[in-house]
This record gives C-alpha cells, sequence and structure tokens, in this order.
C-alpha cells in the first residue's frame, strides 16, 4: 500500500503544514509517494523541506519514498536549476523526466546544499558571503556594514544543524518578490534537519523547570525567546540571540517550526500566530528567516 | 614582550577551506587551542589577536577564540589579551559575547594610536584606561588628579580593570599593556 504526500501547489512554509500532515504517524509504515506533478512552485523552505522528510524515511530505515517530478516544464527546470533534483536523486525513487541542472542560473543566492559537518557550514558562509552582501544592499537596501549579519545568521542556523540536530540537514536561500504577502523583495534563507528536534534535545536540561507545560511549544519558547541551550556552559544560546537580534534590526521574520509546533518572531508586516501548537508532527527543526527590502524593491 | 596571533593564518591552518571565515565552535576552539600551545612557551606579556584579512567572524568562534581565551586566565595573569585589525561587523560579534560573559578586552582600531575597550566595562573603569594608554601609569591618587575624581574612585576603577585584565595592576599603580 502506498500513501500520497500531496505536494502543495505553492509550496512555503505556509502551505508545509498541509504537506505535513499527509505522513500521518511518524514514520509512516506505508510506502510514500510525493506526489509533486500539480505544483507550480516552491520556496527554498519547500525544497529542503521534502528532502528532509526523504532523510528521516530513510533514517528510520523506510523505503526509499517515490517521487512524481512537477508536469510544469518550467517549475521542473527551476527545481534542477536549484539543485533539489540533484539530491532528491538519491533519496527518492524519481517517476518523470528531470532536466539537466545545468539548464541555466536560478535566481538562488544559495542553491539546495546539503549541511552535515562544520566543514559545510565554511563553505556556505564563504560563497554566499558575497554574492549575498551584493543583494541585500542593492535589493533589499540594507547597508554593506550591516550585511554581514546576514552572514552570520546563516552561519549560526546552519551550525545548529550540526551541533544539536544528531543528524545532516538542508539550507537554502533566495532573493525574490512577495508580491501578495509584502509587496517587497525579500530573501529568505531555509534552514531544515531530520533530527531529533528541539524538545527531545533540551529536555534533558530545562524540562523539569516547566514541568506539565513541557512540550514542544515550551522548548521552542526556551530556545527561541529564552536563548537557552542543552550545553551547561553560559556562552551557549547565543547563536539563536544573535539570529533574533539581527532579525528585528531588519524587521524581519523568524520561524522555527519543531516537531507539533511552530514558534515566530512577528513583524507589522505579517499576520502569523507567533505560536501555533498540535500541528501535525514533522521531524526535525525547520527555520525560516525572511528579510524585506526597506524599501518598495525596484524590479 | 609581544607576540602576534595572525587569525587569518591559523584559520587556513585549521581549516581547508579557500574563505577567511571565521566561524563555527569546533573552529574556534581549534584556534584558541593552536593559540594556548604557543602561550604555553611564549613568555609575552601582551598577546595581540590580529584579525586583519579575516572577512567574517560569527559569535560562537567569537565566543570560542575570544571570550574563552580571557576566561581561562585570573586577574593579573599573563598574557593580557589586545585584539587589532577588527572591521565594525567583527566588532559586533565580540562585543557581543564579552558582554554576554562580563568580560572585556582592549583593541586597536587602525586609524588610532589608542586602544578601545570592548566588553563590560563601566564607564569609569573605559576612563581609567584611556587616561593610563594617553598619559602613562598612575596611582590612585594621580589618576584621581588627572580625572578629577577622588582618590577611592580612581581606586575603584583601578580595580575594575585590574580585575578585567585590561591593563597591569603593581604596587597600586596601573600601567598600560605594552602595545606594538
Amino acid at each position: 500500500m502506498t500513501r500520497i504526500i500531496e505536494v502543495p501547489a505553492s509550496f512555503d512554509d505556509r502551505s508545509f503544514d498541509q504537506f505535513a500532515g499527509c505522513f500521518g504517524a511518524w514514520p509512516p509504515e506505508e510506502r510514500l509517494l510525493f506526489d509533486a506533478r500539480g505544483a507550480q512552485w516552491a520556496s527554498p523552505y519547500g525544497l529542503i523541506t521534502m528532502l528532509t522528510a526523504a532523510q528521516a524515511l530513510a533514517e528510520a530505515r523506510r523505503e526509499k519514498p517515490l517521487f512524481a517530478v512537477p508536469q510544469s516544464d518550467e517549475v521542473r527546470r527551476y527545481w534542477a536549476r536549484t539543485g533539489f533534483f540533484r539530491h532528491a536523486e538519491s533519496l527518492f525513487e524519481i517517476h518523470g523526466r528531470v532536466p539537466k541542472a545545468s539548464a541555466g542560473p536560478s535566481d538562488a543566492l544559495l542553491d539546495v546544499t546539503p549541511i552535515q559537518a562544520m566543514e559545510d557550514v565554511h563553505d556556505v558562509v564563504g560563497r554566499i558571503a558575497e554574492p549575498a552582501a551584493r543583494i541585500l544592499n542593492e535589493q533589499l537596501g540594507i547597508g554593506v556594514n550591516e550585511t554581514m549579519r546576514f552572514s552570520m545568521a546563516l552561519s549560526e542556523a546552519c551550525q545548529n544543524i550540526v551541533e544539536h540536530s544528531g543528524t545532516g540537514g538542508w539550507v537554502a536561500v533566495q532573493a525574490y518578490n512577495w508580491r501578495r504577502r509584502l509587496g517587497r523583495r525579500v530573501v529568505v534563507i531555509a534552514v531544515s534537519d531530520a533530527g531529533i528536534g528541539f524538545r527531545p534535545s533540551l529536555e534533558p536540561s530545562h524540562a523539569k523547570r516547566y514541568g506539565d507545560r513541557w512540550d514542544d511549544g515550551a522548548a521552542l519558547e526556551a530556545a527561541l525567546i529564552q536563548n537557552v541551550s542543552r550545553f551547561r556552559d553560559p556562552g551557549r544560546g547565543q547563536g539563536i540571540a544573535s539570529i533574533k537580534r539581527s532579525v528585528n534590526h531588519w524587521d524581519g521574520k523568524i520561524s522555527i517550526r519543531s516537531g507539533t509546533a511552530r514558534l515566530s518572531i512577528v513583524p507589522g508586516w505579517d499576520d502569523d500566530a507567533p505560536l501555533a501548537e498540535r500541528l501535525p508532527f514533522f521531524p526535525g527543526a525547520q527555520v525560516q528567516i525572511t528579510i524585506p527590502a526597506r524599501e518598495p524593491a525596484t524590479e | 614582550m609581544i607576540e602576534t596571533f595572525r587569525l587569518h593564518q591559523l584559520l587556513r591552518e585549521t581549516v581547508q577551506s579557500p574563505y577567511r571565515c571565521l566561524v563555527t565552535r569546533p573552529t574556534g576552539a581549534a584556534i584558541r587551542n593552536r593559540i594556548e600551545q604557543s602561550l604555553e612557551t611564549s613568555g609575552c606579556v601582551t598577546a595581540l589577536l590580529d584579525f586583519a584579512e579575516v572577512e567574517m567572524l560569527d559569535f560562537s568562534c567569537a565566543d570560542e577564540v575570544v571570550a574563552k581565551l580571557l576566561l581561562a586566565r585570573g586577574p593579573g595573569e599573563r598574557p593580557y589579551f589586545v585584539l587589532s585589525g577588527l572591521h565594525d561587523g567583527q566588532r559586533e560579534a565580540v562585543e557581543h559575547v564579552l558582554r554576554h560573559r562580563q568580560l572585556a578586552v582592549a583593541a586597536l582600531r587602525d586609524a588610532e594610536r589608542a586602544p578601545a575597550v570592548l566588553g563590560c566595562a563601566d564607564e569609569d573603569a573605559r576612563l581609567a584606561f584611556e587616561s593610563v594608554c594617553s598619559d602613562g601609569p598612575a596611582d590612585d591618587r594621580a589618576l584621581g588628579a588627572r580625572l578629577g575624581w577622588a582618590p577611592e574612585r580612581a581606586a575603584r576603577a583601578i580595580e575594575d580593570l585590574a580585575w578585567l585584565r585590561l591593563a597591569q595592576v603593581s604596587d597600586g599603580t596601573l600601567r598600560p599593556v605594552p602595545l606594538p
């Protein structure tokens, strides 16, 4: 028997819960078919969470899932250019024609990239520093001196995968127009891992303090609002704190989903709920950082 | 008397990467260990951590390199650490981790001869630090006279600078650490 995992036509952080709800109890017993035939668009978050799901299935020793590629040539080509299919080929049994990845440059600042070791963090941060500084400055109106914060935020977000997840993960960064949601250009950093998630990571050191209130939402609150870490070293927990400070500075948004909860620091331009609980379970942790243009985009 | 550690060079020797980004805790810890190894046989009074040619420094690495080198030593214990070549983004990272851990360090700006204090030193400690760097050693009376303070206030500032290891204190006299 095969369970169908419907890939939303427009797949981003908002439609993610619809995607996560398709899996049922985790890990699913049946073989899965990721049906992306109707996909019209996917954000970096959408692309890397599909890979995360497949990675988590592999780590749970489940049968390799099937993947039905988008019917749209344009969508297929775009996903290929972002590097999605290059990584998907080892995690899925792919059904449908996949274009070669060299069909042209994507507008991704950072293609879909695996993060498995600290060397990967060095590579990602080093590769992206210069183009990110240029795009943040030219397209988002963020001062050249401030663009360093972007690389720092990316570095800390990726390090969390290696340090806390217990497995590998994925990162992608893209600049695009948010016409409907914001009417401005944004840069989005998406980071996702298939690891243990925030609650199990923090449980040994922090659960007692919360008593009955301890759950996925409380764990996210401890990490994002109170800057706690599973390490006793008081210098720890500053990575997320530094990301949060930069996000506030940019009037941006950070959203972290882990297990069955999602906690966001929501700027005035967004109508998301700060805390969403009792969501469909999804393995690991997913982070999205959204940095909006300071003024209407010129493009 | 002064030993210079070029962070860019140490990074190249530690990580196989073409980039000049000081990022991640393990990288910071590896670089700190190399510095500590050199210091075991160095006998220097000032250890100058030169960040020139480092493009980026994240908070985790700043904590592992700068904060933990400072934390490993008590008041009066040598060497005294001084930073140089920091640009604004790196300065922000260092400032943040030092304040978080209630530490401070002297930093040389390229365009200025006198060092500045990064971290959690209060205003009096900063003024006392600037005074000994620009006008030379002073005890509590001399420092008080320079800054228009009572000797007790100057003595407290001297004590704070000694505690933070921003300057040398011997026989009640505050002295700047050797600088290049």
